[in-house]
């Protein structure tokens, strides 16, 4: 199964905004680090990932997340997370990432911090 | 004393690790475990698997095993995979590599953030070589009461 189809690219005021409907365990974040490594192939400097209908996320995943960030940054943009259920909160809390990337409640407000 | 056990083989493959988190999750809501804790016993299976897949055998076929353990204190799990992933190449998880992964864990880090999740997350773990050449990680979460086995 291929689950870079349940992760929806889409554009707003030029910020591209990835929406992800699958839970991101070790085979799925290997997908999403294809669609990351994408964006940046394609010099794309802005990115709001929505992670409203993700229940679990795994530490590849947050990696990914993270050295995106990191990437985007050195280039003038950055990555910001929005929407995290409370387990993931927790997980990107217990890793130290919610000190490295920044996170939002909405995907609006996440927009509004660009 | 009265215990129940399960086991799995999945192919080495991470596909395979979504269908057996989301059993593991049934299994814990099922014994009554807390959602939040629930949440905690899937996150910490699925790096013990992440790490069983990628570093623990070369071949799809070989496959990783989980063995899980209830009685009436605690669901037990353990993982076991086969082998090093390279022919010559010891078990992944050796003393000297656990303490370079702990010693260099950074939350700015993409890697190396698994083992500290099962540290974290679980009641008891522990990782040693087995026999097959591969590693063993067994993990152990408490109920919050003692609590009967179904049999």
């Amino acid at each position: 199964m291929d689950s870079t189809k349940l992760m929806k690219l889409r554009e707003e005021s030029g910020i591209k905004i990835i929406e992800i409907k699958t839970d991101l365990s070790s085979y799925a974040a290997s997908d999403l680090r294809k669609v990351l490594e994408g964006l940046l192939a394609e010099k794309v400097e802005k990115v709001v990932v929505n992670l409203s209908q993700v229940s679990h996320i795994n530490s590849t995943a947050v990696g990914a997340l993270v050295g995106v960030a990191k990437r985007l940054r050195q280039s003038g943009g950055d990555l910001k997370i929005c929407a995290l259920a409370d387990n993931l909160t927790r997980t990107f809390n217990l890793i130290g990432a919610s000190s490295v990337v920044e996170i939002y409640e909405s995907e609006n407000s996440a927009l509004a911090a660009f | 004393m009265a215990q129940a056990d399960i086991q799995l083989q999945i192919p080495s493959a991470a596909f395979y690790i979504e269908p057996v988190r989301a059993f593991v999750g049934n299994l814990a809501q099922s014994l009554g475990f807390s959602r939040k804790r629930v949440a905690d016993i899937q996150l910490v299976l699925d790096e013990i698997c992440s790490n069983a897949v990628h570093h623990g055998s070369a071949d799809p076929t070989v496959g990783v095993k989980l063995c899980m353990r209830i009685d009436t204190h605690a669901l037990e799990i353990l993982v076991r995979d086969t082998g090093a992933r390279h022919a010559g190449e010891k078990n992944w998880l050796t003393h000297d590599r656990l303490s370079e992964i702990e010693m260099n864990r950074s939350p700015s880090n993409e890697r190396g953030h698994g083992i500290f999740i099962v540290k974290s997350l679980s009641d008891m773990h522990e990782m040693r070589p087995n026999e097959a050449g591969g590693t063993d990680v067994r993990v152990v979460f408490r109920f919050s009461k003692p609590r009967d086995v179904e049999i």
